[in-house]
């Protein structure tokens, strides 16, 4: 089970910044580490700004993809926050 | 064609207040005159984006013996890079802090020497823990990750424990736990630093559990002694393949060390294009791919992962920087690394002093 619950509210930690590159696509700048970011990536990052929480963050992504399974959807933001969260990238607001 | 680097490390001067007993910069270094200046080197850091450079590291020497810093800061900002300061802290207040950070500072890696302030001041050869430690909880208050670095040796591993607790104390996100690596100062004292086989192993152990425990609060990277290990490190990365380190002056290294090795000629910002310099230039080909390769590495299957080890290391210990790294356990010259570990672990094994890098400030 996630430690993100609906109303969790995740940012980025200090030093973990969105950026892009030509060469790489959109990247994730973190303490001595790139992380590439494919697929919605991006758009979970990016909405991980302290004020929206995790069911906001889904209900978005369900409207952007609305033609995917919305379970789907809201089991892989879980899974891609719970992974940042292990890296040290995101934490709790 | 060579893909462009992903890191620039920028040795912006030699100039240090502390005098670490493993200090890992050149045996000869280069004075302040030499130095580029600010200009020169926002050049760099555009030059490096283009090539496809995403994160800057502000080295030294101390970085901030630089009193153009920030303004270095804001131009790596403008580039599009991320910057990270390695520092001892010594020269950074408040201030000067608030300023860094403004300008668009990522990420500070303050390093410690030990977490017993004696022990600390007498590696660096000066008295600098107890600010540092000031340092630390002067950083937290800022938005900036924070790196708390320890490189371990045989004369503080047995704290290492009391480390990973002083920097779980001090809050910071990130953990780097580094043995010595022998090139350089380090080199020179080397059978004063090298740990005995179980302390590395103790060593490991202990990361291991911290890392397990901590995850998600503060991440812990570790980097062993190569002397132990079983197949070499993949040394940055691989020759050419994603790091560019310019000196202080403006020369264009594959790595720190790569000065040591006889007949290359590093070419400067100041005459050429970076990327020329990292596509073209001889010294950044010479051990690029697997042409160089001699037997085991050229029919090896880990030819890929670790490139062959380190060029400056088969230099130092094999006498020739086209070797298999002598570390390596397949290197038909891995008697030199036994022989140097094997004093350490025999029952007769003593503690020779190290030599500091100027004579230090009296402890007193």
């Amino acid at each position: 089970m996630s430690r993100f619950s609906a109303a969790s509210q995740p940012r980025l930690r200090a030093g973990c910044r969105l950026s892009q590159s030509p060469q790489q696509g959109d990247v994730l700048l973190i303490p001595e580490g790139v992380l590439r970011l494919a697929g919605p990536g991006r758009k979970i990052v990016e909405r991980c700004d302290g004020s929206r929480n995790v069911a906001d963050i889904i209900r978005e992504l369900q409207a952007e993809f609305a033609s995917t399974d919305p379970a789907r959807i809201e089991s892989e933001v879980h899974i891609f926050l719970e992974r940042l969260h292990q890296k040290g990238v995101v934490e709790l607001a | 064609m060579a893909s462009g680097p992903l890191s620039l490390i920028a040795e912006i001067t030699h100039r240090c207040p502390l005098h670490c007993v493993y200090c890992s910069n050149p045996l000869e270094m280069q004075p302040r005159l030499r130095e580029l200046p600010t200009e020169a080197w926002a050049k760099v850091f555009a030059s490096a984006a283009e090539l496809g450079v995403l994160q800057l590291h502000l080295t030294g020497g101390e970085p901030l013996a630089r009193t153009d810093l920030s303004a270095l800061v804001t131009a790596a900002r403008k580039a599009n890079l991320y910057s990270n300061l390695i520092t001892s802290g010594i020269g950074l207040h408040e201030e000067r802090l608030a300023a860094l950070v403004s300008a668009g500072l990522d990420h500070i890696q303050l390093s410690f020497q030990d977490a017993e302030e004696q022990a600390a001041n007498e590696i660096a050869g000066t008295r600098t823990h107890a600010l540092k430690v000031e340092l630390a909880r002067l950083i937290k208050r800022y938005r900036v990750a924070f790196t708390m670095n320890i490189v371990v040796h045989r004369r503080n591993l047995e704290r290492l424990p009391e480390m990973i607790a002083m920097a779980e104390e001090l809050a910071a996100d990130r953990l780097e736990i580094a043995h010595v690596q022998y090139y350089g100062w380090a080199l020179r004292n080397r059978d004063a630093l090298l740990p005995s086989r179980a302390q590395w192993e103790q060593s490991l152990e202990i990361i291991n559990a911290a890392r397990g425990r901590l995850q998600g609060r503060m991440r812990v990277d570790f980097v062993g002694p190569d002397y132990y290990a079983k197949y070499p490190k993949a040394c940055m990365g691989g020759w050419g393949r994603s790091v560019i380190l310019i000196d202080p002056g403006g020369r264009a290294l594959p790595c720190h060390a790569a000065g040591v090795i006889p007949g290359l000629a590093f070419d400067s910002v100041q005459q050429h294009d970076l990327r020329w310099i990292w596509e073209q230039s001889p010294a950044f080909r010479k051990f690029r791919g697997e042409e160089w390769m001699p037997e085991p590495c050229r029919s090896c299957d880990r030819r890929t992962q670790d490139f062959g080890g380190c060029r400056c290391q088969a230099m130092l210990l094999a006498g020739d920087a086209a070797a298999t790294d002598p570390v390596c356990t397949l290197s038909p010259m891995h008697q030199i690394v036994e022989a140097i570990t094997g004093a350490v672990n025999g029952s007769a094994a003593e503690t020779p002093d190290w030599v500091y890098r100027i004579d230090p400030i009296p402890a007193t």
